[in-house]
């Protein structure tokens, strides 16, 4: 019997009042603590009569340290960087600028150079960063600001009063896996916050709360996402430079699916590759950890990587959908940044410096609320013009109709994203619409058995223990690690679907969408197909994919206990 | 009751490690934890003082990353902490580390030293012990209780293969805590919050320098073991495969 | 005269403790290599017994380092006994086993001789002129060479099965006793001990069992964990399991064995039906044998056995168990 994670009922919660909580510790969050540690530091100096303080400013972040559950390619675009820190480049870990970019159509056997690198996919002047590293050194210069960042502490609910969000409760500690308290039990906290920013990255489940609760995404397109399985190596010296970008399309994908690869050169010969399959690819049997383990032995990338070893793994999801797919994002107390609004390029790929961009824009509306004492939609609403009078808008205008020119396959999208270069985003229509992900997904009567020309990509990888890997083996390299006598938190609202319908219609895909290993059907022959689901919470790396890619939208992914998840050092 | 709790920061245990240039150290670009015994010790040394009132201090060396372990001590209730700040004290032995403490604490009157049994990095177990020497306290290693008594403490001590044994002892005494004494506790919001006004006082080298001397043992160098194995296939009827199992049991691996 | 090897052999309850022979070995084959001179002692309040089983063994002379204050073992009395002796004797090196009891005393009688001891090692070398121990760090992640850079006398301690007890040489005659009464004031213990007892542990743990049987998946259903059970009775060691065993709830948590529950090194570890995935190895690779029996023969699992048995289980080991039986009561 699966137990789900749910905050206990019924208990004394200690409350605790704020003025700004931000939920959620990656470049987003973080760029919002600091600029506005910055505003209030001018303000300050400037009118010693009406101080502002930064004792009741905090960030909620549910990794155990500082930017470890951060992972990216990742290239950083400075822009926003520059604006925030000017001069950062000088004290920020940057590994190597990028110097060389080449871009590769791959078939099984061989590979395409494209004669010129597209632009949207020149990244002259950007650099190759751990983004795990870059965070940890963002967190660093919040934290000498006096802003307090809580680690290991998850925002679980957003607290509502009427129309208005008034505060976020974080996890319970100490709960077991019957969703009982144990000896050393902590209920989390209710956050008392005039503003609340939710920086949770893609998915975010609070996000996910507040867009239900308002109903938020009516009129936008549909979120659509891809998700991005990465590996990083240490190769034997002289295989690629660092700064050096390699881009691939086409093999192992066909043209039935969205997606393709990268390759960064590192500093101390740390290769960062990873392969991004959109998650609305149609047979439910493919397994997007299998596509990397097949990118890899292309010999293309199979001579890069020999010799080396596989020393990290990591995965996530990212939004796609652009521009059409981004909810409002500013309300009554509550405001919306990077990832968990949707505020990524897909045609370039980042995200991050719009995430940075975000969280200052913010950071800025937050301080008006703060010095005028209103954090109501009047006030908070600047941020949604702030963003549309900024940059992020010009530069996700743009391509807003990319990913959306892809739904009909991979020619369609090459043909609609040339077009869209041409005229300024808009291709044949100003707006492409666009549908979920999961709707994509086909039953399995509907495909032919053996997988037909997707037959590669379907089923778990085996690996070989040194080039490719059974996803076993690479979760071990996430350093994944969670309380194991707490309860699932996979809320899965009606288990007899999984065993009872899709088992039959689709074959239960979180088997093979998981990244992790979290979902699993055992053997039960008390169940009417034969099988039951079960969950290996633990293994969860916190990637979202099982509550976007669900074909029945009946999975919902809450945080476990905090502290728990994957350690992405170096990612 | 006044209480010193003794910790160190390691790095995580499934952090990738990697030698540095000397070949006789890590690269520290890793991410760091609490040594796991010492956070029992930690706990220990709360609950005793909730049951007897007094004082947690906690002390650690190493560069500034290890201010963290002291500040997760300072968020879970310890009164105050002490850190001495520098790369060197890395690479200091047992003798040199406690030599460093106790030049530290020189001005403290403490009742108890706890620390954790043993590192998760070095692995010494000899630490808390050599301390204890240079202090000239009586001690008791693996602890698994603490009872106070009228002439001092009542310990309860972990043998091997599951036997145990109370030990009284004399107060001032240090005590190397076992993983496991107690439940460990979450650090508060609350808590968390408070720590960051709660004294923390920076020890330099130069402070214990006179202390310490060369160390008596040195690492040359670091590297990954490797294990080869011969993997012998045993083939048979199920009868003769057992068979097989127990000649080996009995002649080569000499359990029976 | 040349240098001396002196180990320090353990005895506990009127036993002498089984590791004490591995310290043994250790110390026959540094004096071989070396070619320095081995001795050993034993311990407490008449104790010549013991000697007298050590002196079979080859070893130049053994010493029965004598005190009414040495019994029952407090560390103030024996880091004083001790030091005394050492003093006297000035070994070049001084073996011992990395036991309990000596992780009590032997850090604090090295620093009260102004020494230090390399302490848990799993081996030395001897590189040119240079002794050089070897121990494991960071849990066993990485290996570390560690020589001294002080003056003898030097300590060390060897970890539970660094070296075979089984294989210490005798003595061609047996060696010379010598009873050295060593002088400990009643002021110097100021621990009092009390009776050694026995006690189930609240949980267990498997970090000290010497075998361990452990199931995976492949052992199927609940009730079939009896036949497990059955095995580590036979065998006198503990039930164990790879992790979706605890997790359907077969076997408590506190018996899970990997990355995610405990990190064992038994003398043997008897894996049934179990995979090898990395999280699970990564718990009990340090095992010094390990048998495996699966079905699959491409189980990760064979890559580490010592001894691999393909087959099902449930054929294997109802018969392994009478066999085991047979063997115990050496019918």
């Amino acid at each position: 019997m699966l137990i789900f994670r749910k905050p206990l009922e019924g208990i004394d919660r200690p409350q605790m009042p704020a003025d700004v909580v931000i939920v959620g510790g990656g470049p987003a969050g973080m760029a919002c603590a600091l600029r506005l540690s910055q505003l209030i530091d001018q303000h300050n100096a400037q009118h010693s009569d009406s101080q502002l303080s930064k004792e009741n400013i905090y960030v909620l972040e549910k990794a155990r340290e500082i930017g470890q559950h951060c992972l990216s390619g990742a290239l950083l675009d400075p822009r926003s960087m520059r604006e925030l820190l000017p001069g950062f480049e000088k004290e920020a870990p940057l590994d190597a600028e990028v110097t060389k970019e080449a871009v590769y159509f791959l078939t099984e056997k061989s590979k395409l150079k494209f004669p010129i690198t597209p632009p949207p996919l020149r990244d002259h002047g950007n650099y190759v960063i751990s983004l795990n590293r870059f965070v940890k050194w963002l967190g660093s210069k919040v934290e000498e600001t006096g802003i307090t960042i809580f680690t290991g502490f998850a925002g679980s609910e957003l607290l509502f009063d009427g129309d208005r969000v008034t505060g976020v409760r974080t996890d319970d500690k100490g709960v077991d896996k019957q969703n009982q308290p144990k000896s050393n039990f902590e209920p989390g906290y209710d956050l008392q916050a005039k503003v609340v920013i939710l920086a949770e990255g893609t998915r975010g489940s609070l996000t996910k709360q507040l867009i239900a609760k308002f109903d938020l995404t009516k009129g936008c397109n549909p979120q659509t996402y891809g998700q991005g399985i990465k590996e990083l190596w240490e190769v034997p010296s002289g295989r690629i430079a660092p700064g050096e970008v390699i881009y691939t399309m086409g093999w192992p994908l066909t043209t039935k699916e969205y997606g393709g690869a990268w390759i960064y050169g590192g500093k101390d010969n740390i290769v960062s590759l990873g392969f991004v399959t959109g998650l609305d690819y149609p047979d439910p049997r493919l397994d997007p950890q299998r596509v990397l383990q097949d990118f890899k032995q292309h010999s293309f990338v199979a001579k890069l990587l020999e010799g080396g070893k596989m020393i990290r793994y990591g995965a996530k999801a990212l939004p796609y959908g652009g521009w059409w797919a981004i909810p409002p994002v500013a309300g009554n107390g509550w405001m919306i940044l990077g990832d968990s609004a949707g505020f990524l390029n897909a045609q370039r790929l980042k995200g991050i410096h719009l995430a940075i961009k975000s969280g200052m824009l913010a950071a800025e509306t937050a301080f008006e609320a703060l010095k005028k004492g209103d954090s109501s939609a009047a006030t908070l609403g600047q941020f949604q013009e702030k963003v549309e009078s900024s940059w992020i808008k010009d530069e996700l205008w743009k391509v807003r109709n990319f990913h959306q020119g892809f739904e009909h396959g991979f020619w369609a999208g090459m043909f609609h994203a040339g077009l869209q270069q041409f005229t300024g985003g808009r291709g044949l229509r100003s707006r492409y619409s666009g549908k979920a992900g999961y709707e994509h997904m086909k039953k399995l009567a509907e495909l032919p058995a053996d997988g037909g020309n997707e037959a590669h990509l379907l089923g778990p990888a085996k690996g070989d223990g040194r080039l490719t890997f059974d996803k076993l083996t690479d979760l071990y390299h996430s350093g994944t690690k969670h309380e194991e006598d707490q309860p699932a938190h996979l809320v899965i609202h009606d288990t007899d679907v999984c065993n009872n319908r899709c088992i039959k219609e689709f074959g239960n895909p979180c088997q093979n969408f998981c990244p992790a290993n979290v979902y699993e059907m055992v053997e039960d022959t008390s169940q009417p197909n034969g099988k039951h689901i079960s969950l290996n919470p633990s293994n969860c790396v916190h990637c979202k994919t099982c509550d976007i890619a669900d074909p029945y939208q009946i999975i919902t992914w809450v945080p476990p206990e905090g502290g728990g998840g994957p350690n992405y050092d170096g990612m | 009751m006044k209480i010193l709790v003794c910790m160190k920061q390691v790095p995580q245990k499934d952090a990738p490690l990697k030698l540095n240039e000397t070949g006789a150290w890590i690269r520290e670009d890793v991410s760091y934890e609490v040594n796991e015994p010492d956070a029992y010790a930690l706990e220990e040394a709360l609950r005793q003082k909730e049951k007897h009132g007094g004082e947690v201090v906690v002390i650690t060396s190493g560069p500034a990353r290890a201010q963290q372990v002291l500040r997760e001590a300072l968020a879970k209730g310890a009164d105050r902490a002490i850190h001495l700040e520098d790369n060197a004290f890395v690479g200091f032995d047992a003798l040199n580390t406690a030599r460093a403490f106790a030049a530290a604490i020189k001005d403290d009157k403490f009742d108890l030293i706890f620390t954790g049994l043993q590192s998760d990095d070095y692995g010494y177990a000899q630490t808390g012990v050599v301390l204890a020497e240079l202090l000239g306290w009586p001690h008791a290693t693996i602890i698994m209780q603490i009872e106070k008594t009228d002439s001092g403490i009542r310990v309860k001590r972990e043998l091997e293969a599951g036997y145990f044994q109370f030990v009284d002892m004399p107060l001032p005494a240090l005590l190397t805590i076992q993983s496991g004494i107690n439940k460990l506790r979450y650090a508060t919001l609350i808590g968390i919050k408070q720590a960051k006004n709660k004294p923390l006082r920076k020890v330099t080298l130069a402070e214990v320098q006179s202390a310490v001397g060369a160390n008596l043992q040195e690492i040359e160098r670091l590297y990954v073991p490797q294990k080869t194995k011969n993997t012998e296939f045993l083939e048979g009827p199920p009868a003769e495969v057992a068979k097989k199992l127990v000649e080996k049991l009995r002649n080569e691996v000499r359990v029976l | 005269m040349p240098d001396t090897i002196l180990v320090i052999v353990e005895q506990r309850e009127g036993k002498l403790n089984r590791v004490s022979w591995e310290s043994l070995t250790a110390g026959q084959a540094l004096a071989a290599e070396m070619g320095w001179t081995l001795e050993a002692a034993v311990v407490g309040s008449g104790v010549t017994n013991f000697a007298s089983e050590i002196a079979a063994k080859k070893v130049v002379k053994v010493y029965a380092v004598d005190s009414p204050q040495l019994e029952p073992y407090t560390p103030d009395a024996f880091a004083a006994g001790l030091k005394q002796f050492i003093m006297a004797k000035q070994p070049k090196l001084v073996l011992m086993p990395h036991t309990y009891q000596v992780r009590d005393f032997v850090p604090k009688l090295a620093t009260a001789m102004g020494r230090t001891a390399i302490s848990d090692c799993i081996g030395y070398k001897k590189e040119g002129e240079k002794l050089l121990f070897t121990r494991q760090m960071f849990q066993g992640k990485l290996a570390a060479d560690v020589s001294f850079t002080c003056d003898a006398p030097w300590f060390v301690t060897f970890q539970n099965g660094a070296f075979r007890g089984d294989k210490v040489e005798a003595g061609a005659a047996a060696a010379p006793i010598e009873t050295v009464k060593v002088d400990i004031a009643n002021n110097v213990i100021r621990n009092k001990p009390q009776e050694v007892f026995k006690e189930a542990k609240q949980a267990v743990d498997l970090t000290q069992a010497e075998i361990i049987v452990s199931v995976g998946r492949g052992i199927k259903e609940q009730k079939n964990i009896e036949l497990a059970k059955q095995l580590a009775e036979a065998l006198g060691g503990e039930l164990a399991a790879s992790r979706p065993i605890c997790d359907s709830g077969w076997l408590p948590m506190d018996r899970q064995i990997g990355s995610s529950g405990q990190t064992v090194a038994p003398k043997l570890y008897l894996a049934l039906g179990i995979s090898g995935a990395i999280q699970h190895i990564v718990g009990m690779k340090g095992a010094r044998t390990i048998i495996a029996i699966n079905k699959d023969s491409e189980a990760p699992i064979f890559e580490i056995a010592d001894y691999a048995v393909v087959g099902n289980l449930f054929d294997i080991v109802p018969p392994l168990i009478e066999e085991v039986k047979k063997a115990k009561t050496g019918a």
